[in-house]
């Protein structure tokens, strides 16, 4: 199970926070493929941590049990 | 006045005491809009005694941000930001300086105003101006605390902290949008509390006290008080010094070109252009023209927004030295072809006479 946040105008995209889902052998890019198909976050552009890490997007890293994965756009507001 | 009276409550702090206090008195910091982040950062850095503070803010006070910004009076509203922060900061503690900057920031004038100060805060409210900010920050070698909210979000970094990771570097794809808090909407303690969080950055760094938040990004929710830090790494493909820098915002040099009266003689009463005489109402020779207009020159800067900025704007004075500084401020605001007349209306004169 991986947990996924959402910040800002993501979370708008998203309408919730967070989810938990269910995934086994899935890699980082693969899975920010399936969150595009299933949002269209289309131009929303947004970094992604891993366990509150900024990494590459189109990286293979699989990810493991328990990984809390963070999707974060740009705010400009202030 | 007793400074050390003043400061006495922060001085007796062991992480401070009179030396902290002696560092915060030399520090000079630009913040960079003055808008809800800026109304939070500026009055506590200027209560702590930080010795110089410009602010930057090209924007003047409209009633749909006093329930933000909550340094201005409603009295204040169609006045300009800077000018008004910098009276009420003066005010709270008239033993620093304050520079009020009522200039649009861009590629001309940003590397200039940053070397003059320590550390860059970020409160601004698009992204375009982000990048810009970080890019003369890279050139200049100057710290950006950064700061930024999406409705009950905000976001706090420090850039470019002792050759550490940019905004480049967590966000490098500059083609991007956010929506700023026009479209999104925001509550004043929204940007009060992020603001504060970056100017505890400020202080933290002239004091060189505790943790810097540099290669982390801070994510705090106001909803649910969760609060959040993300890592991020220095990106070395990333190349930006002076030469890109004037590339990529064209950075020009500033002349301030002068035409001689008798070359313009066949653009009186021509509307394609106007001429702008920035002398005051009780000088003479009185010069009228069908395309003139009159706005002295003291009075240039609150007037400007009745002039068009891609209209050819021959401006004279009386002998043509105030028209050359009148110039260079529309040059500033983005006035694209605007001149100065050599001998000012005394030459005009001499030619108008003789072509009588």
């Amino acid at each position: 199970m991986i947990e996924i946040k959402y910040f800002g105008a993501v979370a708008e995209k998203t309408k919730c926070e967070f989810e938990k889902v269910f995934f086994s052998e899935i890699s980082l890019k693969e899975l920010l493929q399936d969150l595009e198909e299933k949002y269209q976050f289309e131009s929303l552009s947004f970094s992604v941590a891993v366990n509150q890490k900024i990494v590459p997007k189109a990286t293979d890293y699989t990810l493991q049990t328990s990984d809390i994965v963070a999707l974060l756009p740009p705010f400009a507001g202030g | 006045m007793n400074t050390k009276d003043r400061y006495n409550r922060q001085i007796i702090l062991p992480e401070i005491g009179d030396s902290g206090q002696d560092k915060l008195s030399k520090a000079k910091v630009l913040v960079i809009g003055a808008g809800g982040l800026g109304a939070s950062i500026l009055p506590y850095l200027t209560a702590a005694g930080v010795g110089e503070i410009g602010i930057v803010d090209d924007d003047v006070i409209e009633i749909s941000n006093l329930h933000r910004q909550v340094i201005y009076k409603s009295s204040a509203v169609g006045k300009y930001k800077a000018d008004e922060a910098k009276l009420m900061l003066a005010d709270l503690n008239p033993s620093i300086k304050v520079n009020a900057i009522a200039e649009k920031l861009f590629g001309n004038n940003a590397i200039s105003i940053f070397e003059k100060y320590d550390i860059i805060v970020d409160a601004t409210d698009n992204i375009a101006i982000k990048y810009l900010i970080n890019d003369a920050c890279i050139v200049t070698n100057k710290p950006m605390v950064y700061g930024s909210i999406f409705r009950f979000q905000g976001q706090v970094s420090v850039f470019n902290y002792q050759n550490g990771p940019t905004y480049r570097c967590l966000y490098p794809d500059e083609n991007t949008q956010s929506v700023n808090c026009e479209d999104a909407g925001v509550i004043g303690i929204t940007v009060g509390i992020i603001g504060m969080l970056q100017a505890n950055e400020v202080i933290k760094m002239i004091l060189e006290i505790g943790e810097v938040l540099s290669g982390k990004i801070l994510v705090y929710n106001i909803l649910n008080n969760e609060q959040q830090k993300y890592d991020f790494e220095k990106n070395t493909t990333v190349v930006i010094n002076k030469k890109a820098f004037e590339e990529k915002y064209n950075v020009v040099e500033n002349q301030v070109e002068e035409v001689l009266a008798k070359e313009i003689l066949d653009k009186i009463n021509n509307g394609e252009v106007l001429f702008l005489d920035v002398r005051n109402e009780d000088e003479v020779p009185k010069i009228n023209f069908k395309n003139g207009v009159q706005i002295p020159l003291m009075n240039l800067r609150s007037e400007m927004k009745k002039l068009n900025p891609n209209q050819t704007i021959y401006v004279f004075c009386q002998s043509g030295i105030r028209s050359k500084i009148a110039v260079e401020l529309l040059q500033k605001h983005q006035f694209k072809n605007v001149k100065s007349i050599a001998g000012g209306a005394l030459a005009l004169n001499k030619l108008l006479k003789r072509k009588v």
